[in-house]
């Protein structure tokens, strides 16, 4: 049986010189999930749109039902059956969830089809959500529901548009346990109604639990592709890295000490005015990890930015050892031993417009060592630069690349870098290893683990479940910016405990401290 | 700081739109002009024929370096500051008042005086729209501009009436500086006066400001990446507003040395510009104190062959000013290097 569809020696070659994909072959046979997994980097997300007709490729050819095919955007890709969905959800927030759904191709009725066909739209709609049983309201307005219905919408709206072929770009990065459990549901029946399915991840546990076959992309290669029954995850990490890799982080128990970072009925306002956190009550001890886990948006950005001084508390303190950091200026707070890592690299926590060297110095140029007199001893910079890239593997041609023009790993790696060379007695990590590769998180799991080891006080604040549960020692559950939860991350606790506590299902009482 | 590669590929790029605007101003030339060879060399060679036009080229360099100097310090620190020229105006006010009303001070005193009431004039103008800026979100285009008029239009009336010379007749003038203050020639018999060399420690002392201190480090994060910039607890309010100190006080200092260099006293609408062709020098120069030197440098050349032009041939100045117009345009395309760059920088990188 010839495959639904075959993509041959793609090649792509960006006008900046970069260069995506250099000879992929990806083919997925109908009614499979096809995972398609790779590091950041990899090229899976351009092969996608190559064949969802947003890039062309510079050399290859596309086969799609035994004809070869060359769209020259979405819509023609839609046309032949194609659908998207994409990591960011695009729903027209003021829209209804069935509005949301027959957005652009509303059917129509009357004198040249002038007026909307609410109750075909209704029948309609209600048609898709009942034969592929993916439950929400259709008269819900769009951003009213969580974001696992949001998903829900968005392959509804990609089924109205009558497409076989359903790409996911990592469709579980915003999802809880339960709703990936949800999720994973639907993919089956959708699979089981002829549908077939191409899901991008990272996520390899992801891999295993859902697809049929897994294609495995590096360095804008296909390397290979198996059977998902007949592979392990170590096999695929190891094709994806090309090298073993450490699967679980290893650490030992931890033996906190003194408090570093006691944090007291703390309340802040996000940008709107909006309460965002109230009364978050917490202390991290020398040596340990606090874990923050929580769905995003429920305080985390907020919390962060309220210890680091980068927001205003309204109440509550916060302790830092003798000394209370609440309203204290960014530079007074980076002026003491804490470190920092900001959940946003490309905005916050680094210049891409400046040089690796400039980046590294974000503290220390203020510091005496570094200066004679008013001028900056830059050959000094040059050299703690080179060897703090040495020391924390950033991987670029000099210390006088430009930020920009590195990888994400290599990138975050700078600012862990800079974060971790003032030796923090209190390091606060927010995403540290969002869109990294796996070599590079595997890195900074070693290093964080490091400081706690060397005493340092560490709050982890990660959307990542799995992040949390391999570095905390104890983890607090942050929903709707209160504090639900503060457990022993011990072997018995689970993803779907936790998740609980994120969706605001469970709440524990929380003994304050 | 920029890599060899990089650095070499923006030169070509200026380098490439100076000779399309040149080329253009030759072809306006060739349509237009009954003997286009004689006005192309009038124009092209001319300047660089006797010393004297060469040391007009030097004088004429002068406050092009300096109102560079100032536009380029608050652009790298992401200050749209248009104020230059009337940063101008009141620094060289000042200065004059104390060259002029100050008497029988040492000249060893009396012109540190006159250059310190210059920039600090100058200063403290430009502290207002940084200080606008900074704390009550005024945008610095409109201030600065708005501005501009307060200072051109107050400093004519000062000298327009209360400080006019009686002697000037019909022309609005301070009372002569005395000629022991005045910038003399650097070389005797060479027309080229001291003023340069300030210019040319002006641009030593930006160049080492910007990148080899921590307020020019400061300033340039704040331009990069002001969001960077608060998370590593830079007062960015107050950066903004040093910018525009900084290129206040070098406003002020180009106002004070045309006069004291060229004009002998304050004269109404002496200026008639400066602060805006540092705007165009800026931009020639990206923001880069060594390109400023090198931008001055050959705008004032264009400025010299365009009357060289005028007097030897039948072609008008308007020529050059086209020249110059076209260059402006060239290289502030930003796009058409980034074009290039990507043409050149193809199939070598290869990144996942």
């Amino acid at each position: 049986m010839p495959a639904l569809l075959e993509m041959k020696s793609i090649h792509k070659v960006y006008p900046n010189g970069t260069v995506a994909n250099r000879g992929v072959d990806f083919s997925v046979e109908e009614g499979e999930i096809h995972a398609l997994v790779g590091e950041n980097g990899a090229g899976k997300s351009t092969l996608m749109k190559i064949l969802f007709g947003l890039e062309a490729p510079t050399r290859g050819s596309i086969s799609f039902k035994g004809q070869s095919v060359s769209f020259q955007g979405p819509r023609d890709a839609i046309k032949h059956g194609m659908g998207m969905v994409h990591q960011h959800f695009m729903l027209a927030p003021s829209l209804t969830v069935s509005e949301n759904i027959v957005l652009g191709e509303e059917p129509a009725k009357g004198v040249l089809s002038l007026f909307r066909d609410r109750a075909k739209e209704q029948e309609r709609v209600a048609g898709l959500i009942r034969d592929y049983g993916l439950k929400v309201d259709p008269e819900a307005r769009a951003d009213t529901i969580p974001v696992g219905q949001k998903q829900r919408v968005e392959i509804l709206k990609v089924l109205y548009r009558g497409a076989k072929l359903i790409i996911l770009d990592e469709p579980t990065a915003v999802l809880t346990p339960q709703e990936t459990d949800e999720l994973f549901d639907s993919l089956k029946s959708l699979v089981r109604q002829g549908h077939t399915i191409i899901f991008i991840t990272h996520k390899l546990r992801e891999v295993m639990q859902i697809s049929h076959r897994v294609t495995v992309l590096r360095g804008g290669q296909s390397i290979a592709t198996l059977v998902t029954k007949e592979t392990h995850q170590e096999e695929i990490s190891r094709l994806m890295v090309g090298r073993e890799v450490l699967f679980r982080v290893q650490k030992t128990p931890a033996r906190p000490e003194e408090t570093v970072l006691s944090v007291r009925g703390l309340a802040a306002l996000d940008d709107k005015g909006v309460p965002a956190i109230r009364q978050v009550s917490f202390r991290v001890r020398a040596g340990e990890i606090l874990g923050i886990a929580g769905v995003e948006g429920n305080g985390q950005t907020q919390l962060v930015e309220t210890i680091t001084g980068l927001r205003r508390a309204v109440s509550g303190e916060i302790r830092y050892l003798d000394q209370e950091l609440r309203n204290l200026s960014v530079a007074q707070i980076r002026a003491f031993q804490i470190g920092h890592i900001p959940e946003d690299r490309q905005t916050s926590g680094a210049c891409l417009t400046s040089t690796i060297a400039d980046n590294l110095m974000l503290d220390h140029y203020r510091n005496p060592g570094f200066k004679i007199g008013p001028l900056l001893r830059k050959k000094k910079i040059r050299q703690f630069a080179k060897s703090a890239m040495e020391m924390f593997d950033v991987r670029a041609a000099s210390e006088q690349t430009m930020a920009g023009a590195l990888s994400g790993g290599n990138l975050q790696k700078v600012v862990v870098a800079r974060e971790l060379s003032k030796n923090p007695k209190l390091l606060v990590a927010s995403q540290p290893t969002r869109g990294v590769d796996i070599g590079a998180i595997e890195f900074i799991h070693r290093e964080i683990i490091k400081r706690r080891d060397a005493g340092a006080a560490v709050l982890l604040v990660s959307a990542e479940l799995s992040e949390i549960m391999a570095l905390s020692d104890r983890i607090a559950v942050l929903y709707n910016g209160e504090i639900v939860a503060l457990l022993d991350n011990t072997p018995d606790l689970t993803e779907q405990e936790l998740g609980y506590y994120m969706l605001g299902i469970k709440t524990q009482e929380v003994a304050s401290q | 700081m920029k890599t060899g590669k990089a650095l070499y590929l923006e030169l070509a790029g200026i380098a490439a739109a100076v000779f399309a605007a040149l080329l253009c101003g030759f072809i306006v030339i060739l349509l237009t002009s009954k003997e286009p060879l004689s006005a192309i060399s009038a124009l092209v060679m001319d300047p660089l024929a006797n010393s004297f036009n060469i040391g007009t080229i030097l004088n004429k360099a002068v406050p092009l370096m300096l109102t560079g100097l100032a536009i380029s310090v608050v652009f790298q620190a992401g200050v749209f500051s248009m104020g230059a020229e009337g940063q101008l105006y009141v620094g060289g006010f000042l200065g004059s008042l104390a060259a002029v009303y100050v008497p029988g001070l040492p000249v060893w005193v009396h012109l540190p005086l006159i250059l310190a009431c210059a920039v600090l004039g100058g200063a403290l103008f430009g502290a207002i729209p940084g200080a606008l800026k900074a704390y009550w979100n005024a945008d610095e285009i409109v201030t600065t501009l708005m501005l501009n008029f307060i200072a051109i239009l107050t400093t004519s009336y000062l000298v327009n009436n209360v400080f006019k010379d009686p002697e000037s007749g019909g022309y609005a003038r301070m009372p002569y500086i005395d000629p022991g203050l005045l910038l003399g020639k650097i070389v005797p018999g060479f027309s080229a006066h001291a003023g340069l060399l300030v210019a040319l420690g002006a641009v030593a002392v930006v160049y080492m400001l910007l990148y080899h201190t921590s307020i020019g480090y400061e300033l340039r994060l704040v331009g990069k990446n002001p969001q960077f910039a608060k998370y590593g607890g830079i007062a960015t309010p107050r950066v903004i507003v040093l910018s525009i100190v900084i290129s206040g006080a070098l406003a002020g200092l180009a106002g004070i040395v045309e006069i004291l260099g060229i004009h002998s006293t304050y004269k109404d609408n002496f200026s008639a510009g400066l602060g805006f062709d540092g705007i165009i020098i800026a931009l020639l120069a990206r923001n880069h104190p060594i390109g400023v030197l090198a931008a001055s440098l050959f705008y004032a050349y264009l400025q010299v062959g365009a009357q060289t032009m005028q007097v030897g041939s039948d072609m008008p100045r308007e020529v050059a000013v086209i020249i110059q117009v076209l260059l402006v345009l060239f290289v502030s395309s930003q796009a058409i290097f980034a074009y290039i760059k990507q043409k050149f920088v193809s199939g070598q990188k290869a990144v996942g």
